[in-house]
């Protein structure tokens, strides 16, 4: 039983280009909230945004493969690979009296290494037989990370270790960075495969998913710019993939019905 | 910390992952075919239920290592703590396959039969006879549900492991419980690649293939180890 496997339809965005913008936009946006504390949420959030984008794009090319287990696993699997390197590389300058300024491209680093290594133990001993396995694992890896990260340091207002455990590990929201940045990076190509998925809307609905994320994290927070901000940019995003989906549903591809058996 | 301190830590985070990925071959996946009764086990992916009974089982385990006077160094109050994971995990499982199993007799309709084996090997029933053609089996027959106990058990034992090494590395709750959290689910997931969709339960020709899934976790939650022995300053 295969779930999943929508076979691959074109590609508009290389997936290498969407991953570097969306890495270096989420890194950008930890550097802005860390030294801007007061527009964290509004600058930081909005860019931690494009960690997900870039995520979802990569579940896109790997899942329709199919994974065997549903497109969820391979969601999930990230981030639990990205919780550890967010949180390493938030504490790992603390402990060795390294500069904090390094944390995000540390983190990054080591998302990178765990997702490679783990990425390789998913093809021997393990045997799943997609191609592009091992990086996408990697590439995975480094989305979850950055996507938690890029959340929580918005909602915390900086990435030095103490504000934030205090601010976003010991009150829990880091769950919600989980669960929430998971949902964005796994539901858009879950919701959109099958025939006719195209990659145009299947980006879009990562842009909502991602958008409304950090609308989530906005209203935690009680800012208020940033949650009118993004509340309307969720809107603009979300009406836009609604409007895509009703134009290509006009051209449905049906599938023949199921044979009867006297017509064998 | 000396060496003894911080290779103790490290050998249980390495036997939880490997624990854990063994425990989620135990459990009965049925995926969407269980959930229109044309296959047995739970009507779910592997993730989700392995993720359901091992959150559930570090939940209960933190509970116990909450207690006071409950010090995750002594033996005994560990091996306290990883029965209250397993026997959390347990209930929750149990509890999914029994509801379940109401659902496919008394709202599908169907005899709880396995397709994987001739005889149930715990109930010696004859499984064939109930098997409606075209189907691989229904609902969740003796031998599943005997075998997702089992699984069950071992998942909270080793969600319980991997949550007292991290507390014995001295990482405060909220963060221990979120990095178990992320481990799990990288063990989880690892085993349901190894598995590769449905499985029954250790009567399950697929169940063989698990040394392959318990090498694998093993070796990422070796790395998973190192980078957290890191992050705790013992490195």
């Amino acid at each position: 039983m295969a779930h999943g496997g929508g076979g691959h339809a074109a590609e508009v965005y290389p997936e290498n280009q969407v991953l570097a913008v969306g890495a270096i936009l989420a890194i950008v946006g930890m550097y802005v909230a860390h030294f801007v504390p007061s527009l964290s949420m509004l600058i930081g959030g909005l860019l931690a945004a494009g960690a997900c984008v870039a995520g979802a794009n990569t579940v896109r090319k790997v899942a329709a493969y199919g994974l065997g287990t549903g497109v969820p696993s391979i969601g999930m699997i990230s981030l639990g690979m990205g919780t550890m390197a967010a949180l390493a590389g938030v504490l790992i300058p603390k402990v060795f009296g390294i500069p904090e300024i390094v944390t995000p491209i540390l983190a990054a680093v080591i998302a990178i290494v765990v997702g490679f290594i783990i990425g390789r133990l998913t093809v021997n001993p393990v045997g799943m037989k997609i191609p592009i396995m091992v990086q996408s694992m990697t590439k995975l890896s480094l989305a979850g990370a950055l996507a938690i990260l890029g959340f929580c340091v918005a909602y915390a207002g900086g990435f030095s270790a103490d504000v934030f455990i205090d601010n976003a590990v010991k009150n829990g929201i880091i769950a919600l960075a989980f669960i929430g940045a998971g949902m964005s990076i796994l539901h858009p190509f879950n919701a959109c495969l099958g025939p006719n998925e195209s990659h145009e809307r299947t980006l879009t609905l990562a842009v909502a998913c991602g958008l409304i994320t950090w609308l989530v994290f906005a209203i935690a927070k009680l800012d208020l710019i940033s949650t009118i901000v993004a509340a309307i940019l969720w809107a603009i995003a979300y009406g836009t993939y609604v409007k895509m989906s009703l134009r290509d549903a006009c051209c449905v591809l049906y599938t023949p019905e199921l044979p009867k058996k006297e017509e064998e | 910390m000396d060496a003894v301190s911080l290779l103790i830590p490290l050998a249980e985070i390495t036997i939880a992952g490997a624990i854990i990925n063994a425990s989620v071959h135990f459990v009965p996946v049925g995926g969407a075919p269980a959930a229109m009764a044309t296959s047995t086990g739970v009507g779910t992916g592997t993730t989700q239920l392995a993720a359901g009974a091992g959150f559930t089982g570090l939940m209960a385990a933190a509970a116990m290592a909450a207690q006071a006077g409950v010090d995750v160094f002594n033996p005994a109050h560990l091996a306290l703590i990883a029965l209250s994971g397993a026997v959390g995990s347990m209930i929750m499982l149990g509890i999914t396959m029994l509801i379940g199993q109401l659902i496919y007799v008394f709202g599908v309709g169907v005899v709880p039969a396995a397709d994987k084996c001739e005889k149930d090997p715990i109930t010696g029933d004859e499984q064939r006879p109930y098997i409606t053609p075209g189907t691989t089996g229904h609902a969740v027959p003796t031998v599943c549900f005997v075998s997702g106990l089992i699984g069950a058990g071992l998942g909270g034992i080793g969600g319980a492991l991997a949550y007292i090494a991290l507390k014995q590395l001295g990482f405060d709750t909220a963060i221990a419980g979120i990095l178990a959290v992320g481990f799990f689910f990288i063990n989880a997931v690892l085993a349901s690649y190894n598995i590769g969709g449905t499985i029954e339960g250790f009567h399950d020709p697929k169940f063989k293939k698990m040394p392959n899934g318990v090498i694998a976790s093993f070796v990422a939650s070796l790395l998973c180890g190192l980078v957290l022995l890191g992050m705790a300053g013992l490195a």
